[in-house]
């Protein structure tokens, strides 16, 4: 006697041919109980029934495949995964702000945090062309990384030969500051936020200077944050700088809490 | 006291729409019923709804007549068509009516007298009759003979049937074309060229459309897709034709039906529910986990399916979301939060519901109940032995990624089910997010159920649920 699967092959074989070219195989005795039926008269009309049925039945039959080893696990990795607010924080940045991208990473890795596994393939992906961050991304993934792209090949590196050294890996990029923005990088928070709030205010900085201001956002100290947030969120609302302020305390607000999450 | 039963023919041709008796069949039940009764005048009982307080439910059988306490416009509501099935599946016990049953069968009365008065006088007294009726008494008379003493058969509104009648027969002869296109496959054989023209499969689905059969003119559209697309399209193919052929048959017999079979074929055929109407079915309340969520484009729409479980009953329900190219999707549904919420479900056995009340403000819940590979392809069985023709179901289970050759799995002590990946080249979706959140250990996860394999949705830790179903893309629909 035919089994279920043996009979649905004859009826695919038929159904390739055609009724016309050839006769729908005999169904099984429960399938033939199912669709017996003097109202169908034509081969195609029996065949049909027969297809109906038996797809209903393979369907509903739906049992497990068979037993499948066990993968071998990644190496074990003393570091912890990165918090859950700061795996939120890597989407928020990479999607508002990719300016905070590298020291999140670099700060991740200084830390003694490991990449948390949900973060892993997004980063893989992303990082796929860039030697150094990509290197940066292996080092925070460790083992597990590793192990990842040693299943998922779509997720290897499009340069795995290139060569990066240890000081660029432990460095944030430079970022173009005007000279005149760029010593309040090191200034404290009251400082370089009085002034360029100040400058907002009156507006000697305006939307001209944005990409300047969010580069000198993105370096100043981090101590100098929290300052700078309060004195942005001073400034005048009537005051032609008063939206851009307004973008630049955002900016600060998510790299302190970002330092702030990745802090040990 | 000599009632005569109505027929449950005379029940549906009170019905506003095929839909309404839908709806109450799942109140024509005596548990959810109280102080029901029957005389030779009337037919009351307390049905418990959505509200605190039951709703009030009489019908006068004799003179057509429906009142209800509850909210809805609908004459008769569901709450009356509700008990008059209960009364034609004899579960109404006869009992001397209660006093307000009495003074509203007495007032009809009344009433009743003055427009026959008033068909002599001129109407000017029924008017003021009329007049005096009580504001917010919804009540409707249907017949109009007075005086009779049988049961007057419920006179139909022509307009309503006409248009229903129209569109059941243009969804009928949509189906029998359908029949007649399958027979004419088989007969020439899938490897006939017409298959592989675009065209061949257009022009049906957009009779089908015009047919009222909406939802197979979809499935003929995705099966246009499956020639050629794969080594085994024969395969795929065919098991579509066949379960076209079952929804056609069955679409073409709904009257000999079981009604929840019949609202699930007529549901899978394309047959419209309005959501006004399923909104205004008995909810089924629960706390509900959003297990899973997945996108799909289909056609020029993007279809958002949102797996809900109930923590109670174990049931699982489908929310779906469409949009069209630069429209949103609904976000209000994060996946593995706690919703303690009606859900209102479409007619039939269907898994589709919508999101009615919302009780409380969203948790963080318990992850669902997970089980073994084997007992979640026993949980798919019963719930494809019910509906044939579903192609994506949802079921947790608790498995490890496994290889099968070049073909990934998940697998247990009890077996294996591939895994189809939508979303290994995903940003942050499918096989590769599992893969590194559970790096090769046996997690809980949420997958939907495909005839091709496991497409996994979640993944249940013990402090968060990730989501990984497939997401759709951003350039096509915003805010996703």
């Amino acid at each position: 006697m035919k089994s279920v699967d043996e009979h649905w092959q004859a009826l695919v074989t038929t159904a390739l041919l055609g009724t016309d070219r050839r006769e729908p195989p005999d169904a099984p005795q429960m399938i033939a109980d199912l669709v017996a039926d003097t109202a169908r008269t034509s081969p195609s009309e029996r065949m049909l029934a027969q297809v109906a049925a038996i797809t209903a039945v393979r369907r509903a039959g739906v049992v497990p495949g068979p037993l499948l080893d066990e993968l071998a696990m990644p190496d074990g990795d003393d570091r912890l995964p990165c918090v859950l607010a700061a795996v939120d924080r890597w989407h928020q940045i990479t999607a508002s702000w990719p300016v905070l991208e590298d020291e999140w990473m670099l700060t991740l890795v200084t830390g003694g945090w490991r990449i948390a596994p949900e973060l892993l393939p997004a980063m893989l992906v992303r990082h796929r062309s860039d030697p150094v961050r990509r290197t940066r991304v292996m080092v925070g993934a460790g083992s597990t990384g590793r192990w990842l792209v040693g299943h998922l090949p779509d997720l290897a590196a499009r340069h795995p030969d290139a060569t990066v050294t240890p000081e660029a890996l432990a460095e944030l990029p430079e970022l173009p500051i005007a000279p005149e923005l760029a010593q309040l990088v090191d200034s404290p928070g009251a400082e370089s936020g009085g002034m360029l709030a100040q400058s907002l205010e009156d507006g000697t900085l305006g939307h001209p200077h944005r990409a300047m201001l969010i580069n000198l956002l993105a370096r100043v100290r981090a101590d100098a944050l929290l300052d700078i947030i309060d004195i942005f969120g001073a400034v005048d609302s009537m005051s032609p700088g008063y939206g851009l302020a307004t973008v630049l305390a955002d900016l600060a607000t998510t790299r302190h809490r970002m330092l702030d999450e990745l802090s040990t | 006291m000599g009632t005569s039963r109505w027929s449950i023919e005379q029940v549906e041709s009170v019905a506003p729409s095929a839909a309404a008796i839908t709806a109450a069949q799942p109140l024509a039940s005596s548990t959810r019923w109280t102080g029901l009764g029957v005389n030779d005048a009337a037919l009351w009982g307390s049905c418990q709804g959505s509200g605190s307080e039951p709703y009030d439910t009489m019908v006068d059988h004799q003179h057509v007549g429906f009142t209800c306490t509850c909210p809805s416009r609908k004459m008769p509501c569901k709450h009356a068509l509700a008990l008059l099935l209960l009364w034609v599946r004899d579960q109404v016990v006869e009992t001397p009516s209660p006093a307000h049953v009495s003074t509203w069968i007495d007032r009809r009365s009344a009433k009743r007298t003055a427009s026959s008065r008033a068909a002599v006088t001129g109407g000017q007294a029924a008017s003021e009759q009329a007049a005096s009726e009580p504001a917010g008494s919804e009540t409707v008379d249907a017949g109009d003979v007075i005086g009779e003493s049988e049961p007057t058969p419920p006179v139909p509104k022509p307009d309503r049937n006409t248009a229903r009648n129209d569109r059941v027969e243009r969804m009928h002869a949509g189906l029998t074309e359908l029949d007649r296109w399958l027979d004419d496959r088989i007969r020439t054989g899938l490897a006939d060229p017409s298959l592989a023209r675009y065209t061949t499969w257009d022009d049906l689905a957009a009779r089908l459309v015009d047919a009222q059969a909406g939802s197979l003119a979809n499935r003929i559209r995705r099966l246009a897709g499956l020639v050629g697309a794969s080594p085994d399209w024969h395969d795929d193919v065919l098991a579509e034709l066949g379960l076209l052929h079952l929804l056609s048959q069955a679409g073409r017999h709904l009257g000999s039906l079981p009604g929840p079979l019949a609202d699930a074929v007529a549901t899978s055929v394309g047959w419209q529910v309005r959501q006004a109407d399923v909104l205004a079915g008995v909810p089924d309340t629960d706390h509900w986990v959003v297990a899973g969520r997945s996108d799909v484009r289909e056609d020029r729409i993007e279809v958002r399916r949102h797996w809900l479980r109930g923590t109670s009953s174990g049931k699982w329900a489908l929310c779906l979301s469409f949009a069209a190219y630069q429209q949103s999707l609904d976000t209000s549904l994060r996946v593995g939060i706690g919703l303690h919420a009606d859900l209102h479900r479409y007619p039939g056995p269907a898994l589709r519901s919508l999101v009615g009340a919302r009780h409380a403000l969203p948790v963080d819940p318990v992850a669902p109940p997970s089980q073994t590979i084997a007992e979640g392809c026993n949980e798919v069985g019963s719930m494809l032995v019910a509906e044939p023709w579903l192609d994506r179901l949802p079921v947790t289970i608790r498995a490890r990624l496994a290889r099968s050759g070049g073909v990934w799995a998940l697998a247990d002590a009890t077996g294996s089910l591939p895994v189809v990946d939508a979303g290994t080249r995903q940003f942050g979706a499918g096989l590769a997010m599992l893969l590194a959140v559970s790096e090769g250990r046996e997690v809980d996860l949420t997958v939907e159920w495909t005839p091709h394999g496991v497409v996994p949705l979640s993944i249940h830790l013990p402090d968060r649920t990730v989501d990984i179903g497939p997401r759709a893309n951003t350039s096509f629909v915003s805010g996703s």
